[in-house]
């Protein structure tokens, strides 16, 4: 019963942070390796909010998840866009960016145990005979809100539609007046909002740390590559898989061997199936 | 309509279209004919400007070096330097060679992508008279781009570029792949597009036979170059056309 419960938890909780990486990554291609430290640096700011200027907490949030939609659309407007097509130095200059931000934190004095947000809600529950904290259980609510919000918004709205038809053939957008620029801003500026949603609604579960800014990045990755990269759904899966793996793995063989899950991950699946559980690409050969 | 002159497309060092200049007059539908990599496609994205947006990855990937030289203008309005997106925006839209539709997406979907541009009214307006011009597409509207038959592909990569509400349509090689009857079909559904929703067409084929019936104006494209151009009946009447393009000596 634990086991289910704080699976749930996990996936979910890896679903989240690995939405933003997919959301980019399936619409402009760009692999956006300072994920993690969007992540990171959205509770710094919320934090800083909260506790240094006083705000209300709920307004500390949302200003900061605006916030850092301002500097994922900066991220990619001043520095991805002159390196757009070229996926090393893509990922160079994203993972430039994240050390910075991540490092000039550190650098910043932004270290140790002292740094944490509430959590939304105190108490707990007892559902059969393991307690639950309510944190855990709002962060199940929110991500299924968020998994839903993002697919009616790419199901339903023009802007959500033309991301999609972006992601599949950019040229094709091209064509009927959909702006690649503008869309790939979009993506970045949404993308980094979900990280920073994610960092919001995780981070009060634990210290705020820069570490946790690799963490992230590399669960995120694992997540996306395991569920084929740049497919939502599929991410929302492998997470659910790479989710209950670690939570058994942490249950039988100890909680040092739950990063070992990820990588593991990683690795079986470029060897087995290299794009991924539930890459759709690949069965939808061209029909001439 | 559209005037461009002048057209030079290079890739390195290779001449993909030498000083073509070509015009399509309003409610025309202008045939451009020629064999494989005679142009039509280079010609056909430089006026559609996605040949401005390939030269721009190329050079920022360190590929290929392509140089565009030569002026457009549509609607008495030099379009030379606008980017695709602001061009359909203008009014001309693509339907690209080997039809590039959506394949994760449904068809209607699809359509729905390509009215991007479109208000709700004439989105729903369009809509159905897609439906009515491809009534195949409405019993299709839940399936999948990537498994529709070539035919039904064809059919929706021309619905979803009327979605963007174009007042130029160009169309790459519609009948590329397809069997006779289709062909057919789409040759009768692109005149009653002409005829009903006054759109001007320029379409490109290696083939004149299936299309020229209903071309007002055809230019004829070798190696490059636009070799002979004039109003239909006098293309049909040249010998060296009625050779090469119809197999009739």
């Amino acid at each position: 019963m634990d086991i289910l419960i704080y699976g749930t938890v996990n996936s979910i909780a890896l679903a989240l942070m690995a939405l933003g990486f997919a959301l980019v990554y399936g619409i402009s291609r760009v692999p956006n390796f300072a994920h993690g430290a969007l992540y990171v640096i959205t509770g710094f700011i919320a934090w800083s909010l909260l506790r240094g200027l006083g705000l209300n907490y709920l307004l500390s949030i949302v200003l900061a998840i605006i916030a850092i939609g301002v500097v994922g659309a900066l991220i990619y407007q001043f520095v991805l866009i002159r390196v757009r097509g070229m996926a090393i130095s893509e990922i160079i200059a994203s993972y430039a960016i994240g050390l910075a931000i991540l490092e000039g934190l550190r650098w910043g004095g932004f270290k140790g145990t002292t740094y944490t947000l509430p959590v939304f809600i105190e108490g707990s529950i007892n559902i059969g005979d393991i307690p639950v904290d309510l944190h855990r259980l709002l962060v199940i609510a929110i991500g299924i809100a968020v998994v839903a919000f993002l697919w009616l918004f790419t199901h339903y709205t023009r802007i959500g539609l033309a991301l999609r038809g972006m992601a599949q053939d950019e040229r094709a957008a091209l064509m009927l007046g959909i702006d690649s620029d503008i869309m790939a801003v979009v993506a970045m500026a949404s993308g980094a909002m979900l990280a920073g949603l994610a960092g919001i609604v995780l981070l009060p579960l634990g210290n705020i740390v820069v570490e946790k800014g690799y963490d992230v990045l590399i669960q995120a990755i694992a997540v996306c590559i395991v569920g084929g990269l740049g497919s939502w759904m599929g991410a929302v899966l492998a997470a659910f898989l790479i989710g209950f793996a670690q939570i058994l793995t942490v249950v039988y063989l100890g909680t040092h061997f739950q990063m070992v899950v990820a990588l593991l991950a990683i690795i079986l699946t470029l060897i087995l199936r290299p794009s991924g559980l539930f890459g759709m690409q690949k069965e939808l050969e061209e029909r001439v | 309509m559209l005037e461009a002159t002048g057209l030079m497309v290079f890739y390195e060092n290779m001449l993909a279209l030498n000083n073509v200049s070509i015009k399509c007059e309003d409610k025309q539908i202008v045939g451009v004919f020629g064999a494989n990599s005679a142009g039509k496609s280079t010609l056909m994205y430089t006026i559609s400007g996605i040949m401005e947006d390939i030269r721009k990855k190329e050079d920022m990937a360190g590929g290929e070096r392509i140089t565009v030289l030569g002026q457009v203008r549509f609607l008495g309005r030099d379009i030379t330097d606008l980017k695709p997106s602001k061009r359909a925006r203008e009014g001309i839209v693509l339907c690209p060679e080997r039809r590039r539709i959506f394949p994760e997406c449904s068809v209607m979907e699809n359509l729905r992508i390509g009215a991007y541009l479109a208000t709700s009214s004439q989105a729903k307006d369009t809509l159905e008279y897609v439906f009515k011009v491809y009534p195949p597409l409405e019993r299709l509207q839940k399936r999948v781009g990537g498994f529709l038959s070539g035919g039904e592909q064809q059919m929706l990569a021309v619905g979803r570029a009327l979605m963007a509400q174009p007042k130029l349509l160009l169309m790459d090689e519609p009948l590329l792949g397809l069997s006779p009857r289709i062909q057919s079909m789409l040759v009768r559904s692109t005149k009653e597009i002409r005829d009903e929703k006054g759109i001007s067409i320029i379409v490109t084929e290696q083939y004149a036979r299936p299309v020229l019936p209903i071309v007002d104006y055809a230019f004829i494209l070798e190696n490059g170059a636009a070799v002979l151009e004039g109003p239909r009946d006098e293309v049909l009447d040249n010998p060296d056309v009625r050779s090469a393009y119809f197999g009739v000596s």
